[in-house]
């Protein structure tokens, strides 16, 4: 298989159990699948029900999908580390997605932990030679032990931390004066360093062994900076800041507006009229900007009218403050209402059960709120007119 | 409308642009402007100390920035000079050309410096148009600027194949555009071998309007020098200052729904262009105009505009679209910057437009620098309501 | 150079909450005060075919602020372009548009309601960079403190000053129609008023108000259409300061005197004490009056305390209209002064009235404490 940014798809679904997070599938049943395209490509299907997960790679077809994503193996790894923008590659066609989109979005980005890169290139060795740099005199005040480290398996070897005084060193072999001695393997102790495994569970599971002084295992915790491939590479970190501006107001309705959700109370459309060229408009206006003339008289229109253009909308944007979105698909229409003038359209939503049959021309009527106070939620929606 | 002649003519002398991509976590607004300034003063071969008058615009709400103005002053270099901050949607960038040219012109400053940009990536930009429309009726219906009106309608007077295959070719135009210019924010690649594909599997947004079609959202910002013409006479010696000839701006009114009644008025972008055009004397503006860079927020869009800003009728501009006359060697190259679909950062995307059409004029454009003697140039800008906004450059002054 | 002259002015009244109101409707009463003074309209002939707005999204909630009003601004099919600064800078603008030979006339109208948001100071606080300005909660009012502390002690001004800056500014305010606090105040009041922010009193800041301001401005050639008393824009500057406070010399009036130099210098003037009859400042806080005034070199350096004593303000015609400190939007502190100043000058300022006023001054403020300035010389 063809590695991309270091990873190979593999990597990726192989890792995917320990990177599951069965809080985020709470009541999700849903099947994913990944239709990899090429030599290096495959096929996956990740299903989850009732918190658990399953990951397989499936010959011949993929089968009862609630979802597929279809790609080629650099977007799919790019995209997943970050490399590629997902919605760049999504606009372009590099991936193509079939099936209920929503799921990707809002339910996947739960289930998971980020993947990261398997840290191939980091050893033992290195994490321990970084020890005496990483070491913070100032949490190591009148501290005076020896931690042993005896690192099994491919890459491991045995190594002694030794602080006393505010100083630290590093020796080869296991002190026969520890304090505490842990005992892992390779992997477990890159994946601790790194920030890949928990600390906590990697200890209950008996993945780590500790002999001694438990006390002076979990002091040894606060008195040295984490360990960091970045800094091996010479690369910051950047921070951004996330805040949600929002300042209360209070809208004026004036008397025109005042009269047209007056008008919605008792099920009206109020338009005014322009005094000088007759032409209606909805919702009102104080003036006639054709003519510049202050629109004093309102008449009534519809209640029922007639479509001229329909837009099925499946995307909704999310509300910029609360980030509430609305459901998708569902479908805005331009009505031209009995008594307005031709070219004043009105623009609602058509009632959902409606979208698949509606066209223009259609006559539509209007469904309103049983209680209305005066406000836009007082008109539902219209609906075809049969 | 009645064009006078103008009280001193006035000259691009100077243009910066950061390049434009969906992430610049590498700066804060202040610096990405600062970036653009720079290099708009480096091409002009001045220093700040020349410029007598700072502009500014942005949207306040998409990066949720009280008159950013202020705050980017650390960037803008502002400080000690005058300053006027103008912003009107997304002509904004276009506006502030129309302001310059009116400075510069009035005699009230020499040398302006302008600045146009965006930062999308700190707010959300479907939210931020959708804030728009008014809080006590239409907010609660609009999605930002989506919509499948213009397609809906395109596909009813030309036949749904023909419709959808055009915006397709002038979206996949685009991208080959943009493929040639190496700060766009998006280049795919995109093949006209991809055309029937794309159609049918880019995900739809509304109706017919596809994912495909519609623009970015980038962060960058967009600087230009202006100086009258003593000025520009005696500060351009590297590259040759470009004239703006004559602008017209045209808004109409906020509710949006009467564009699709039985009956619709006259589009602002056909309105302008007509006006613009009879007091220049363009009889054919296809003929005139060597480039044009044109405002287009989708492919739909742009290539229904197409029609209007060249007076065109009927189906004059698929046909010239399917003949490639819109392409970098046709008769009249449409967006050889790749245009908006590719680069949007908002309150710099309408000035993106007049600094691009004034690159090619230059010959400085770079990789997507058009073969031809480019000497007459048309920009336009879009915001607000279906608003317009035209700009006319020249090489020389032929007026 | 030619001349531009303002025809004629229209102001709402400012009130604290025009909760009857949209801004729209204020706006078309302003539209149609302007189209009764002078008979002005929008035919592409001989109309008016350029709009300049001035108003602002954060505070109207409204992404590009301007779209919710085109329609009552006369710019339907028309050019319309909005300067988002404070309005005194739109008559800059709107100036440029027929010194440069593009158009002969243009209407201008900003609006601004400070009643909508929740707090004025939550606006002024998203002025502030989002690292460091916004989370140490500054605003225009609190950073006006800052300044106030530090020009009082340059000055010698203390609570007392302040509170005669203010009782004066009421008893102006009282005869002038369209102020919001009109209310007399005496000195004693003002001194036990609570503090807003330390050494600023409640009664030292502007109130909350709503309002709308319009005007007609014309080249040389075509003014006399529209009025017999047309005014002269003679001058116009603007200049900022640096953001960060810390760079700044909070006293010094740094933007204010380069601006008031580059107005003097295209309006001719040598020594502004002599030339100017009559001043209208931004005074959103009242030892602003003092500060600025002193930034405009009428009066001495560091001598504002003296210069209140000595009734200065008086000599100088300095707000008859109460200024600021009764009460106008931020964004239109500037704009108001002008179409004060305006008045004065065509002799129709009414019951506030000055004799024998030939020159005017104008002036308006944007950003924390006095960060941008803009000074407009206006002539008969």
């Amino acid at each position: 298989m063809t590695e991309y940014y270091g990873s190979k798809l593999e990597d990726i679904f192989n890792s995917m159990e320990d990177r599951f997070r069965p809080e985020g599938a709470e009541g999700v049943d849903a099947i994913f699948c990944y239709d990899i395209a090429g030599e290096d490509g495959g096929k996956w299907q990740v299903s989850v029900k009732d918190k658990e997960l399953r990951v397989e790679k499936v010959e011949g077809n993929l089968k009862g999908c609630s979802v597929t994503i279809i790609t080629d193996p650099e977007t799919f790894i790019g995209v997943t580390l970050g490399k590629i923008d997902a919605g760049e590659a999504f606009s372009s066609g590099k991936i193509k997605v079939d099936g209920d989109i929503g799921l990707l979005t809002n339910i996947l980005p739960k289930l998971f932990t980020k993947y990261t890169p398997p840290a191939k290139d980091v050893t033992s060795k290195d994490i321990i030679d970084t020890v005496v740099e990483r070491f913070r005199a100032d949490k190591a005040e009148g501290i005076d032990i020896v931690i042993g480290y005896d690192i099994t398996g491919e890459g491991g070897g045995k190594w002694s931390v030794i602080v006393k005084d505010g100083y630290c060193s590093v020796k080869e072999g296991l002190d026969p004066n520890c304090t505490v001695t842990m005992q892992m393997d390779a992997k477990v102790f890159v994946g601790l360093n790194l920030g890949l495994i928990d600390g906590t569970a990697a200890f209950t599971s008996g993945k780590v062994k500790i002999e001694g002084d438990m006390g002076a295992a979990a002091l040894s915790a606060g008195m040295f900076e984490r360990f960091k491939v970045g800094v091996i590479e010479g690369a910051e970190e950047l921070i951004s800041l996330k805040c949600l501006p929002s300042i209360d107001q209070r809208f004026a309705t004036g008397p025109v507006m005042g009269k047209w959700f007056d008008g919605l109370k008792e099920k009206k459309f109020y338009a005014t009229k322009c005094p000088v060229c007759g032409r209606t408009q909805i919702p009102p206006r104080e003036i006639c900007a054709l003519c510049r003339v202050r629109c004093t008289d309102f008449v009534e229109l519809g209640p029922k009218g007639t479509v001229t253009l329909i837009d099925d909308v499946y995307y909704a944007s999310p509300d910029p403050l609360t980030g509430e979105v609305r459901e998708t698909p569902y479908a805005g229409v331009y009505i031209v209402l009995d008594g307005a003038s031709e070219e004043e359209a009105f623009a609602h939503e058509i009632k959902k059960e409606d979208i698949d049959r509606i066209k223009p021309g259609m006559r539509v009527r209007p469904v309103w709120a049983e209680k209305r106070v005066g406000s836009y939620k007082d008109l539902l929606y219209f609906e075809i007119d049969e | 409308m009645a064009n006078k002649k103008k009280n001193r003519n006035v000259a691009i002398i100077g243009i910066g642009q950061t390049e434009y991509s969906s992430h610049k976590e590498h700066q804060n607004q202040a610096e990405m402007v600062n970036e653009a300034v720079r290099r708009a003063l480096d091409d002009a071969r001045i220093t700040m100390d020349d410029v007598d008058c700072v502009m500014h615009g942005n949207m306040e709400l998409f990066e949720m920035v009280y008159q950013p103005d202020l705050w980017h002053e650390i960037g803008t270099g502002a400080y000690g000079k005058e300053e006027i901050r103008i912003t009107t949607g997304g002509t904004t960038g276009a506006s502030l050309v129309c302001a310059a040219d009116n400075l510069v012109a009035s005699g009230m400053y020499d040398v302006i410096l302008a600045v146009g940009l965006e930062k999308l990536q700190e707010g959300h930009t479907t939210g931020g148009i959708t804030n728009m429309a008014d809080p006590l009726w239409f907010r609660h219906l609009q999605t930002g600027a989506l919509t499948g009106t213009t397609a809906q309608e395109m596909i009813e007077e030309f036949g749904e194949d023909r419709a959808k295959r055009a915006a397709m070719k002038y979206r996949i135009m685009m991208d080959k555009h943009a493929c040639l210019n190496p700060r766009a924010h998006r280049r795919f690649g995109l093949e006209y071998d991809q055309m029937d594909d794309l159609m049918n599997t880019s995900p739809k947004l509304v109706g017919e309007l596809r994912l495909i079609h519609m623009c970015s959202q980038s962060d960058g910002a967009c600087v230009m020098v202006f100086a009258s013409e003593e000025k520009a006479k005696k500060l351009c010696k590297h590259h040759p200052p470009v004239w703006i000839r004559d602008h017209i701006t045209v808004h109409r009114e906020e509710t949006l729904p009467n564009l699709f009644g039985f009956k619709k008025p006259e589009m602002t972008q056909r309105y302008a262009a007509r006006k613009l055009f009879e007091r220049n004397g363009i009889k054919d503006p296809v003929e005139y105009f060597d480039v044009f860079e044109m405002y287009d927020p989708s492919a739909w869009w742009g290539l229904d505009w197409l029609r209007e800003f060249l007076l065109l009728k009927g189906d004059e501009h698929i046909k010239m679209l399917e003949e490639g006359e819109f392409d970098l060697d046709g008769k009249l190259p449409v967006n050889p910057s790749g245009g908006v679909t590719a680069t949007n950062p908002i309150g710099a995307t309408a000035m993106l437009r007049p600094a691009e059409a004034a690159l090619q004029i230059r010959g400085d454009a770079g990789e997507h620098q058009l073969e031809r003697n480019v000497r007459h140039a048309l920009a336009s800008g879009f915001g607000g309501t279906f608003w317009t906004v035209l700009i006319m450059l020249e090489k020389d002054l032929n007026w | 150079m030619k001349r531009v002259a303002i025809c004629a002015v229209a102001q709402h009244k400012n009130e604290s909450d025009i909760w009857y109101k949209r801004f729209q409707g204020m706006l078309l009463d302003i539209l149609e005060e302007i189209q009764t003074k002078t008979g002005m309209d929008f035919s592409e002939q001989r109309g008016v075919r350029s709009v300049v707005s001035c108003s602002d999204d954060v505070f109207d909630a409204r992404t590009i602020s301007d779209n919710g009003v085109t329609d009552v601004l006369g710019a339907h099919y028309r050019e319309e372009e909005k300067i988002a600064q404070e309005g005194l800078n739109a008559v800059g603008y709107a100036m440029s548009i027929i010194l440069s030979g593009h158009e002969d006339l243009v209407y201008l109208a900003g609006h601004c309601k400070e009643s909508q948001p929740e707090s004025r100071n939550m606006c002024t606080n998203l002025g502030y960079d989002p690292f460091y300005g916004r989370p140490i909660g500054l605003d225009f009012t609190n950073v006006a403190a800052l300044q106030a502390r530090e020009y009082m002690h340059k000055s010698g001004i203390g609570d007392e000053h302040l509170a005669d800056v203010v009782v004066r500014a009421r008893q102006w305010a009282s005869r002038n129609p369209y102020a919001n606090a009109t209310e007399l105040v005496e000195k004693g009041e003002v001194m036990a008023s609570p503090m807003l922010c330390d050494p600023i009193r409640r009664l030292h800041a502007y109130p909350v108000s709503d309002g709308a301001v319009g005007m007609l401005l014309a080249s040389e050639e075509r003014a006399r259409e529209f009025t017999d008393t047309p005014v002269w824009i003679t001058g116009f500057a603007n200049c900022m300061d640096s953001y960060f406070l810390g760079d700044r010399d909070l006293s010094s009036n740094f933007a204010l005197k380069k601006a008031a130099a580059n107005a003097f210098r295209r309006a001719g003037i040598k020594d502004p004490k002599k030339a100017i009859d009559l001043v209208e400042i931004m005074d959103a806080y009242a030892y602003q009056q003092p500060m600025w005034l002193e930034g405009l070199g009428l009066c001495d350096e560091g001598q504002g305390a003296r210069f209140i004593e000595e009734n200065g303000p008086a000599t100088y015609n300095v707000n008859l209209s109460g200024g600021m400190l009764a009460g106008n939007p931020i964004m239109l502190g500037g704009l108001y002064r002008a179409a004060e100043a305006v008045l004065q000058l065509k002799r129709e300022a009414g019951e506030h009235q000055a004799a024998d006023v030939k020159r005017a001054l104008a002036h308006g403020t944007t950003g924390g404490a006095g960060q941008f300035h803009t000074v407009l010389v206006l002539e008969i």
